[in-house]
C-alpha cells in the first residue's frame, strides 16, 4: 500500500477508533466484573471436628454449606444445587439431599443419585487449623462435584 | 352582527391560508381569534381543513404523524391485516414506561428496603397496588403480544425482501423485551423473584467455557445479592429503555420506509409482484452536449433492484389522518382498558421476603423461560440448555436470510410453515407443561389438582 496523506489519515483514524473501543471495553469490564468482596470468602471456622456426628449433615448458615460426616470422612458441601442453583435441603428420613426444584437427589456424601443435575454437589476444601485444632473451610476453593 | 369577510378582504388583512386561498377561518369567536393569531399559527402552522389537502397537511406539519405515511391502502385499515400487534406492543411499552416511572418514586434498589417498599406501596400509597398490578400484567402481556407479532409476521411472510433487516431488529426487540421482564422480575425481592432469577441465571452456567463469567458479570458475584439487585435495576430502568426506544424507532421507521404494509400484488398479505421486465442496458456517456449546445450530465444510474414499482389502483388509498389514527386510538384505549381491568381484578403476587436459605417448592423460572426449564429436565444440559435454545434463537434471528423463497402465500412455502409450526407447537407445549403441570420436585401434577402457576 502506498502511504500518502489520505491513506495515512484513513488508517490513522481507524486505529484510533479501534484503540478507543478497546479502552472502552476494558474500562467497562473492570467496572462490571464482580468485586472479590461480594459473596462469602476466605476461611471460616467451624469449631471442633468432633461435634459432627457420623452419618449426619449439619447446616452452617454463615457459609451456606453443610458439614457432612459420612462416617469415613468430613466434607463441606455447598447448599447450591449444581443443576440450577436452588438450595438443597437434607432429608433426615431418607438420609439424602433432595432438591425441591427439579427433583435431583444426592447421597450424604453429595454424589448424584438421580434427577437432572449434571454432577454431584459442589464442596469446599476442609482443613484442621494447626494452632486451635478447629475445623476450617476455605470458601475461595470450590471443588466441583463429580459427574 | 359581523359579516363574514370576503376572500379579498381576508387577503388584504393577511388572514388567508397560503395553501387554501379560497378559505378563511371564522375569526368571529374568541377561539377563532386565538387560532388566527400569530402565536397559535406559530405552533400550528396550518388550520385544520376538512379537505384532502387539509388532511395531508396534518401529516406534513405534525412531527408525530410522520410515523405514518400520508395515505395508506384501504385494506390496511382492516383489523385482519395485521391485528395491530406491533402497535399494541408499543402501547404496552408506553403503559409500562408511565407506570414504571410511578413505581420508581417509591422504590429503592436495596436488599434491605426493596421488599418493604413493595409492602408500603401496597398498603400506604393511594393507587400504589393498582399501578404495580398494571405494570406487572402489562409486562406479561407485552411478552405475549411481541411473540404473537413475531408469529403473525412469520405466517404473513412479512419478513421477506425488502423487510429482512426489520425482522432482525424485531428479534432484537423480542430479546430486549425478555431482558426487561427478567430484570424486572427480581426487583420486588420476594421469594418468587429471588428463586425465579436464581433458576433463570442458573441456566447461564451451562454455556461452555464462558458461562460462569457471564453469570458472574450478570449477577455481580457468586450468588444473587445486593450487586445483582443494583445491576438489574440499572438495566431495567436505564439501559434497556434507552436501547429499546432506539431500536423501536428504527423498527417503526423502517416499517414506514418499506411501505407500511403496502400490498404489491400477489395473494399473500405482503406479496410483492415479480414481473419479468426486459430492460435494455442503457449506456450513457457521463456528459454530452445537447443539440442546443447545453451540456447534459448523467447524474446517476439507479439499480433496478432499488426501484420500487407498484401497480395498483390510484384511488385505493385513504388518508392516514384520520382513518388509521382513529383506529389506533381505539385499539390503544382498548389495550389500556384491558390492562386496567386486569390490574383491578388480579393482584400482582408478593410472597415472603427473599430468603437465600429457603427454596420455595417448586422454584420455577418466569413463564417465558419455563419451557427451557422443562426441556432441561429431559435432556443433557449442554443440549437442552445451550444447543437447542442457541440454535432456536440464531435461526430465528437470521430467518429472512435462510428462507430465500420469495413467495409469501402459504401454498408456496409449505416447508417453512411446517417447520415453524412444529417448533412453535413444541415451545408452547413445553411452556404449558412447565408452567401448569409441574409441582414440587418437578413432578407431574395437573393444574386441576393443584396449580403451581406463578406469574
Amino acid at each position: 500500500m502506498k502511504l500518502n496523506r489520505r491513506s495515512f489519515l484513513e488508517t490513522g483514524w481507524r486505529i484510533g477508533a479501534a484503540l478507543l473501543a478497546v479502552a472502552a471495553g476494558w474500562t467497562s469490564w473492570e467496572l462490571l466484573r464482580p468485586l472479590k468482596a461480594s459473596g462469602a470468602s476466605g476461611p471460616l471456622k467451624l469449631g471442633d471436628p468432633g461435634k459432627y456426628a457420623a452419618n449426619t449433615a449439619t447446616y452452617v448458615m454463615a457459609g451456606r454449606l453443610y458439614v457432612v460426616n459420612t462416617g469415613k470422612e468430613l466434607l463441606a458441601l455447598s447448599q447450591k444445587c449444581p443443576h440450577l442453583g436452588c438450595r438443597v435441603p437434607f432429608n433426615d428420613k431418607s438420609g439424602k439431599f433432595e432438591c425441591p426444584c427439579h427433583g435431583s437427589v444426592f447421597t450424604l456424601a453429595g454424589a448424584r443419585v438421580q434427577g437432572p443435575t449434571p454432577r454431584g454437589m459442589d464442596g469446599y476444601q476442609l482443613s484442621i487449623d494447626a494452632k486451635s485444632g478447629e475445623l476450617t473451610v476455605d470458601l475461595t476453593k470450590k471443588i466441583e462435584g463429580k459427574a | 352582527m359581523t359579516q363574514q369577510p370576503t376572500v379579498q378582504e381576508a387577503k388584504d388583512e393577511g388572514r388567508f391560508d397560503v395553501l387554501e386561498p379560497e378559505r378563511t377561518a371564522s375569526a368571529t369567536s374568541l377561539i377563532g381569534k386565538v387560532q388566527q393569531g400569530e402565536t397559535w399559527r406559530s405552533v400550528f402552522r396550518h388550520p385544520r381543513l376538512d379537505t384532502p389537502r387539509g388532511r395531508a397537511l396534518q401529516s406534513f406539519s405534525n412531527v408525530f404523524l410522520h410515523v405514518y405515511p400520508v395515505k395508506v391502502p384501504a385494506r390496511v385499515l382492516k383489523i385482519r391485516y395485521s391485528y395491530r400487534l406491533g402497535y399494541i406492543a408499543t402501547v404496552l411499552f408506553t403503559v409500562l414506561l408511565v407506570t414504571g416511572i410511578y413505581l420508581m418514586f417509591f422504590y429503592t434498589p436495596s436488599v434491605n428496603s426493596a421488599y418493604g417498599d413493595m409492602q408500603q406501596l401496597r398498603t400506604g400509597v393511594g393507587f400504589g397496588q393498582l399501578i404495580r398490578n398494571v405494570h406487572r400484567w402489562s409486562a406479561h402481556l407485552m411478552v405475549l403480544v411481541v411473540v404473537l407479532h413475531l408469529v403473525r409476521t412469520f405466517f404473513a411472510g412479512a419478513y421477506k425482501r425488502p423487510r429482512q433487516f426489520n425482522w432482525v431488529l424485531g428479534m432484537m426487540l423480542f430479546a430486549i423485551t425478555l431482558g426487561f421482564s427478567f430484570t424486572g422480575y427480581l426487583l420486588p425481592w420476594d421469594q418468587l423473584s429471588y428463586w425465579a432469577v436464581t433458576v433463570g441465571t442458573g441456566l447461564v452456567h451451562y454455556i461452555p467455557l464462558v458461562g460462569n463469567a457471564i453469570s458472574n458479570v450478570l449477577i455481580g458475584g457468586d450468588q444473587i445479592g445486593q450487586a445483582t439487585l443494583q445491576r438489574f435495576y440499572a438495566l431495567h430502568v436505564a439501559v434497556l429503555p434507552v436501547v429499546l426506544a432506539l431500536i423501536l424507532m428504527i423498527h417503526i421507521w423502517r416499517v414506514r420506509k418499506d411501505g407500511f404494509a403496502v400490498t404489491r400484488g400477489g395473494t399473500g398479505a405482503f406479496a410483492e409482484e415479480h414481473t419479468e421486465v426486459e430492460v435494455e442496458p442503457v449506456v450513457l456517456p457521463p456528459s454530452t452536449t445537447a443539440d442546443d449546445g447545453s451540456r447534459v450530465r448523467l447524474l446517476g444510474v439507479v439499480d433496478r433492484e432499488s426501484v420500487t414499482a407498484e401497480e395498483r389502483l390510484t384511488d385505493d388509498t385513504v388518508f392516514t389522518w384520520p382513518h388509521m389514527l382513529v383506529r389506533h386510538v381505539v385499539v390503544g384505549l382498548g389495550t389500556v382498558a384491558v390492562v386496567l381491568a386486569l390490574g383491578i381484578a388480579f393482584q400482582a403476587p408478593l410472597r415472603g421476603i427473599a430468603n437465600p436459605n429457603e427454596t420455595p417448592e417448586p422454584a420455577k423460572a418466569p413463564w417465558y423461560f419455563v419451557g427451557l426449564q422443562e426441556l432441561l429436565n429431559h435432556f443433557d444440559p449442554l443440549v437442552a440448555g445451550i444447543m437447542i435454545p442457541l440454535a432456536f434463537m440464531a435461526t430465528l434471528f437470521v430467518l429472512p436470510y435462510i428462507d430465500r423463497n420469495p413467495a409469501t402465500e402459504a401454498r408456496n412455502r409449505k416447508v417453512a410453515i411446517i417447520i415453524f409450526s412444529i417448533v412453535l407447537t413444541a415451545a408452547v407445549v413445553l411452556t404449558i407443561i412447565g408452567a401448569l403441570f409441574r409441582g414440587p420436585g418437578w413432578v407431574w401434577i395437573p393444574p386441576w389438582k393443584h396449580s403451581y402457576l406463578e406469574l
